[in-house]
């Protein structure tokens, strides 16, 4: 792992701060962007490397928070703010609000680093998670409609005999369906469909012990 | 012949003897005895007479003149010879009786009342022989006569010119006698006091009242008890009037009445200027007890002699209660205001200065309200305090009100000062915060590329210039702030600094009194006066109060007062202090460093700012703690040159 694989954006509206922290990182070895207006940084082409946004709360454009808001929809780098004056309200939505940091000008070479090593890790994780959920979406794309009534049946942890009455199939049926899911999720064991259907966040709508649940709701809870 | 001597001798002697006895008795009998001839020329005049007139009867006798006119002009008072005379001479004529009083002249000039009558001796034929008269001396009786007369002429006129009514009664009650202004005033005659069957009648007396007076009048006359009655009397020429009428009974020496005396008073205007008064009275009395505030008396020593009812009401008194009302002030004010209410009033009442304050009474169901109540001293000709009046009114609403507006506009006032504190820090944060940031990155990333291996000489160079763009810049940043705060001179012009601490006394008044401290002015009178920036000074003023004002807060007790004293500070420069009773600085050099403080919610500057206006002024700010409590803050403001010698 290079520091070259990885990218710092910095904005800010002062062109002698975005200058001057964008010759640290440099120095530090990392690549930077620099972007004076919040528009700019959206506008921009970035490369598709784990990377660090340092923000200015203070911009011309928008508010440092406001635009972090904006930036949560979508997917984007975790966050660094740099501020003039740290008040505890701001610090605390930015916190709130996902970033990694919130930095007070003037700033540390050691805080910098510290705050821009832990984003980027963040960063990478993020990366490596969505990576791996895009390829779990696209297992599930390819099972068969029917395979995909199956699958939330199993995973809610219902015998075959039940799922099989659930959808009014043979008991045989529903074991090649299952065994197909295991194959075409790359599923290692059922532990593991369970695991990735979880990351699938899809839903479990049985429970094998719904009656003795229910049971027990009725029960006295002392 | 011998014998007819002798046998006449005791004849002779017996009629001797009795004309002797005769004569004897004429002059011995008390009183004057005269004898006239039948045309009436006087001829004997006994010795009696002659001893009171010192002349006998021919003694006047002057040629030309009868005797009787001569004796006449003689003796009789020339007022009375006239009628005397004519008398005489009728009875002369006519024969009849003489009878006549007179004055008669003693021998000494002395006229006195004589009572004469006189009567004709006739003979057989019944021709007048003789008139024999005798008068006696009368004067005595005369002049007891006259003063009577006199006495009872007064005492009538006395009786009309009274200016009573008066009248009798007999002791049954029936009415007897009326003095002439009766009628003439009241136009009443006896007979409309008695009716036809011979009783009382009192019908001149309103109907109203004539029950009330026949029962007085009948328990007088049955008691003896003197009589009082007030009534409306029947006039014949207009309205009723009132009358005061008092009948004494008139006793004999065993004791029963003979008479009763009235006499009756008008007080018509009396009853009217009575009634008048009482519904004026009542009128006040209505007024005092419907304005809608708290009214009260006071005696001179503090006593409290009356409250009016909208007073009672609010403080839940009961105004029948004497003793509550001369103690109400003991528990009405609240315990904060109690003591300072107090030492005001009795300042007054010990001075005569009016009271005006503001305070809190405790109302009928507890709560305390905002009172503003003043007092002022009615005073008698001699200047002499008689009374204290008082009114008090509820303020409380005003008051919280007011006090609102002044939490508001402290907030106001303080969110604007941490407001523009905060932009102005923010703003020159932001200012001096770039460059500073941008330097220690640059810093930063130089020593980096020192560092490296190999150094890259080139890139530390770049920043090492950029370090140093930057901090000319921050410098630049900094000399722009210190041109934005240089001070411009303002215009400086003579000034009386007593009169701009009384102002500033003024339009801190509210809010000392709010906080219960008071301002003691000790300012030296003539003080010359100074060239000063007005707005600037009264800056320092204020916040010197309001320091002082500050550090009082938390004192319990005592009396908070803070002391204002102006005096002449050396030759050239006058100088004032402001000493509190406060806390005290805990550490006296320290106070003026920039926010410095010892207040919860000062910003440190106060006294620092003070110091750099009274310095550029000319004069000296310093500060002491006072020996016993407090401190003092004094500055010196240098003389006008003028005024300087």
């Amino acid at each position: 792992m290079s520091l070259l694989d990885e990218i710092v954006f910095v904005v800010d509206d002062d062109a002698r701060v975005r200058e001057a922290i964008s010759e640290l990182l440099e120095s530090l070895g990392w690549q930077s962007r620099t972007f004076a207006v919040a528009a700019d940084y959206i506008a921009a082409v970035k490369p598709d490397l784990p990377a660090c946004l340092i923000l200015d709360i203070e911009l011309p454009d928008i508010n440092g928070l406001e635009f972090q808001k904006q930036l949560s929809d979508d997917v984007h780098p975790p966050i660094v703010f740099i501020t003039g004056h740290g008040d505890i309200p701001s610090s605390v939505r930015a916190i709130q609000g996902g970033a990694v940091d919130f930095l007070t000008k003037p700033v540390g070479e050691q805080e910098l680093v510290t705050a821009v090593r832990a984003a980027i890790n963040r960063d990478r994780e993020q990366r490596s998670v969505r990576a791996e959920l895009a390829e779990l979406v696209r297992r599930l794309d390819a099972l068969t409609p029917r395979e995909r009534e199956v699958l939330p049946l199993v995973v809610s942890g219902l015998l075959n005999k039940q799922a099989a009455a659930e959808l009014g199939i043979s008991e045989i049926t529903l074991e090649i369906h299952r065994s197909k899911i295991m194959h075409k999720m790359q599923a290692a064991s059922f532990a593991d469909l369970v695991r990735i259907a979880e990351k699938l966040q899809i839903p479990i709508t049985h429970s094998r012990r719904s009656g003795s649940l229910q049971e027990c709701t009725t029960r006295n809870p002392w | 012949m011998q014998i007819k001597v002798d046998d006449h001798k005791p004849v002779e002697e017996t009629l001797r003897d009795r004309e002797w006895e005769l004569s004897q008795l004429v002059d011995l009998v008390p009183g004057h005895l005269w004898r006239l001839t039948p045309d009436g020329e006087p001829t004997f005049f006994n010795k009696r007479m002659v001893g009171f007139l010192g002349l006998d009867v021919a003694d006047a006798d002057r040629p030309g003149v009868s005797r009787l006119q001569a004796v006449i002009e003689a003796v009789i008072h020339p007022d009375d010879a006239a009628e005397f005379g004519e008398t005489l001479r009728c009875s002369l004529v006519t024969g009849k009786d003489f009878s006549i009083r007179y004055r008669l002249r003693r021998s000494d000039g002395v006229y006195r009342w004589m009572s004469s009558r006189a009567e004709p001796m006739r003979d057989q034929a019944g021709h007048i022989v003789q008139w024999y008269g005798l008068c006696h001396d009368i004067d005595d009786q005369v002049h007891a006569e006259e003063a009577l007369r006199r006495s009872e002429r007064q005492l009538q006129q006395l009786i009309d010119a009274v200016p009573a009514l008066i009248w009798c009664m007999t002791p049954e009650g029936i009415p007897c006698y009326l003095n002439k202004r009766v009628s003439d005033i009241t136009g009443i005659a006896l007979e409309d006091l008695i009716a036809p069957d011979g009783a009382r009648s009192l019908t001149v007396i309103h109907p109203d009242d004539r029950d009330a007076i026949d029962r007085a009048l009948a328990r007088s006359i049955e008691t003896g008890e003197p009589f009082v009655g007030r009534y409306r009397q029947c006039r014949s020429d207009g309205p009723h009037r009132w009358v005061e009428s008092r009948a004494e009974p008139l006793r004999d020496e065993a004791g029963n009445i003979l008479q009763w005396y009235g006499v009756s008073v008008d007080i018509h205007d009396l009853m009217t200027v009575q009634q008048t008064l009482r519904e004026r009275e009542r009128e006040l009395s209505l007024l005092v007890d419907m304005v809608p505030s708290n009214l009260w008396r006071l005696t001179p020593e503090g006593e409290t002699t009356l409250a009016n009812r909208h007073m009672a009401d609010f403080l839940g008194m009961d105004l029948e209660d004497k003793q509550q009302l001369s103690e109400v002030f003991d528990t009405i004010f609240h315990p904060d205001d109690v003591e300072t209410v107090w030492d005001g009033l009795a300042r007054c009442l010990r001075t005569g200065e009016r009271f005006s304050m503001k305070y809190r009474l405790r109302r009928a169901d507890g709560v305390y309200r905002w009172m503003s109540g003043r007092a002022a001293p009615l005073r008698d000709e001699s200047g002499r305090i008689v009374q204290w009046f008082g009114l008090c009114h509820d303020i409380d609403d005003q008051v919280h009100a007011e006090e609102a507006l002044r939490r508001t506009s402290d907030r106001l006032a303080q969110a604007t000062r941490a407001a523009s504190l905060a932009e102005l820090s923010a703003s020159i944060a932001h200012e001096v915060n770039q460059p500073l940031a941008a330097i220690v990155a640059n810093s930063h990333a130089c020593h980096r590329w020192l560092s490296a291996d190999p150094p890259n000489i080139d890139r530390a160079k770049i920043t090492a210039e950029r370090i140093t763009r930057d901090a000319n810049s921050a410098a630049d940043v900094v000399g722009r702030i210190r041109a934005l705060f240089r001070q411009t001179p303002h215009a400086r012009l003579p000034e009386d600094a007593n009169r701009l601490i009384s102002e500033v006394c003024r339009f801190m008044a509210d809010e000392t009194a709010a906080r219960r401290v008071r301002i003691k002015t000790n300012l030296e009178l003539g003080l010359p006066s100074a060239a000063l920036d007005r707005v600037q000074v009264q800056q320092v003023l204020v916040n010197l109060i309001r320091n002082g004002v500050d550090a009082m807060d938390t004192v319990v007790g005592g009396a908070r007062e803070l002391e204002i004293q102006s005096a002449r500070h050396g030759s050239d420069a006058i100088r004032i202090e402001v000493r509190d009773e406060g806390t005290g600085f805990e550490d006296v050099e320290r106070v003026f460093e920039p926010f410095f403080t010892t207040k919860q919610h000062g910003m440190g500057m106060g006294l620092a700012i003070c110091r750099s206006i009274v310095e550029s002024h000319g004069g000296r700010l310093w500060t002491a703690n006072n020996e016993t409590r407090g401190a003092t803050v004094a500055f010196t403001l240098p003389l006008e040159a003028s005024e300087a010698p």
